[in-house]
């Protein structure tokens, strides 16, 4: 009894640690990519600056990954020449398509799900969900990802129930009156792009920088 | 003394991690382009930032990162300024051959676009 029990009690640690299962880099090794086309996003929040706000954050953890990103601004002027202003239009043209008329190897495809800040009497939780996107330019899905984070600006207690209760509330009028969604977004790239057990391979730049 | 030095310690491997050196210094490209979606009004600061950083990285002979030279070419395609936005994708593609195509095209375009109307560009 008391060995099933310890076994039990093994079992139980171990299935706690189990990591995610390891994805398949085959596909995205194969295509062996050197560049990035990183496209408008797609909005299914409410908040209209969103798809522009996470855009800005895309081109840096990837260019630091080793690839060559194509310039977001630029491609998304290009697009909008073209008469595609929305990420919407963007994102229903077959990516092999896109991949061709930009020389691209990839094109990264990201959707933003939520992107908002829920408002509790005395705090604030800011929350952002995205699924990411790469197909190659044969038009081979070659890796996807998808990364919620949650933010609630934690009160130190002084210790004065009243204090406190002033110092949260203040707290949580700040975040309402601007949350700040930046540093969560950059968060969930760097954890899908290179933390996570998504993080993708090395690109050809990844030895070069400052020093060359 | 000690918790002092401690604390010390504590701070500068914390700045250390907040100033981690990436593989480029790219001079507040994000955070200038956030702010120029935030409020259109910004990009004239945003092409006097990138312009700025990137003279001082080619002083110093440094590295410029994928993308700069062409969004600050965009920037002044925007203002009309189409010869100097043909030279800055022309060092775009210079500097990183992935981006040659797309370059190349957007080159091209203008130059049609400027021998086409030629009154347009004055």
């Amino acid at each position: 009894m008391k060995r099933l029990l310890m076994l039990i009690a093994v079992f139980s640690l171990v299935g706690c640690a189990t990591p995610k299962e390891p994805m398949d880099f085959t596909a995205f090794e194969a295509a062996a990519p050197r560049s990035i086309l990183v496209v408008p996003t797609v909005n299914n929040s409410l908040d209209v600056d969103a798809p522009n706000y996470l855009l800005a954050t895309l081109p840096m953890p990837l260019a630091e990954k080793g690839y060559y990103v194509f310039p977001v601004n630029t491609v998304k002027v290009v697009l909008e020449m073209e008469g595609f202003y929305e990420g919407e239009q963007v994102h229903q043209q077959p990516a092999a398509v896109l991949a061709q008329q930009f020389g691209a190897d990839t094109v990264l495809f990201v959707t933003i799900d939520r992107w908002d800040a829920q408002y509790a009497l005395i705090s604030t939780t800011v929350t952002v969900s995205f699924q990411y996107r790469m197909v190659a330019r044969d038009g081979t899905e070659i890796w996807s990802a998808t990364e919620t984070m949650a933010y609630t600006p934690a009160n130190s207690s002084s210790g004065n129930p009243l204090v406190d209760l002033i110092a949260a509330a203040i707290s949580a009028a700040v975040t309402r009156a601007a949350p700040n969604y930046l540093p969560l977004t950059r968060q969930a790239n760097q954890q899908v792009f290179i933390l996570g057990h998504s993080a993708i391979p090395d690109g050809p730049y990844k030895e070069m920088g400052v020093n060359r | 003394m000690r918790p002092i030095v401690i604390g010390v310690l504590l701070i500068s491997t914390g700045l250390a991690g907040c100033a981690a050196p990436g593989a480029y210094d790219w001079g507040g490209y994000d955070q200038m382009l956030y702010q120029s979606y935030k409020d259109p009004s910004k990009s004239e600061a945003m092409r006097v930032g990138i312009e700025t950083h990137i003279a001082a990285l080619e002083s110093r002979g440094g590295l410029v990162a994928p993308g700069l030279y062409a969004e600050l070419g965009t920037l002044y395609l925007e203002r009309g300024e189409t010869d100097r936005a043909i030279d800055l994708y022309a060092k775009e593609r210079d500097a990183w051959p992935e981006s040659k195509y797309l370059m190349d095209a957007m080159i091209v375009s203008l130059e049609r676009r400027r021998t086409s109307l030629p009154e347009a560009a004055q």
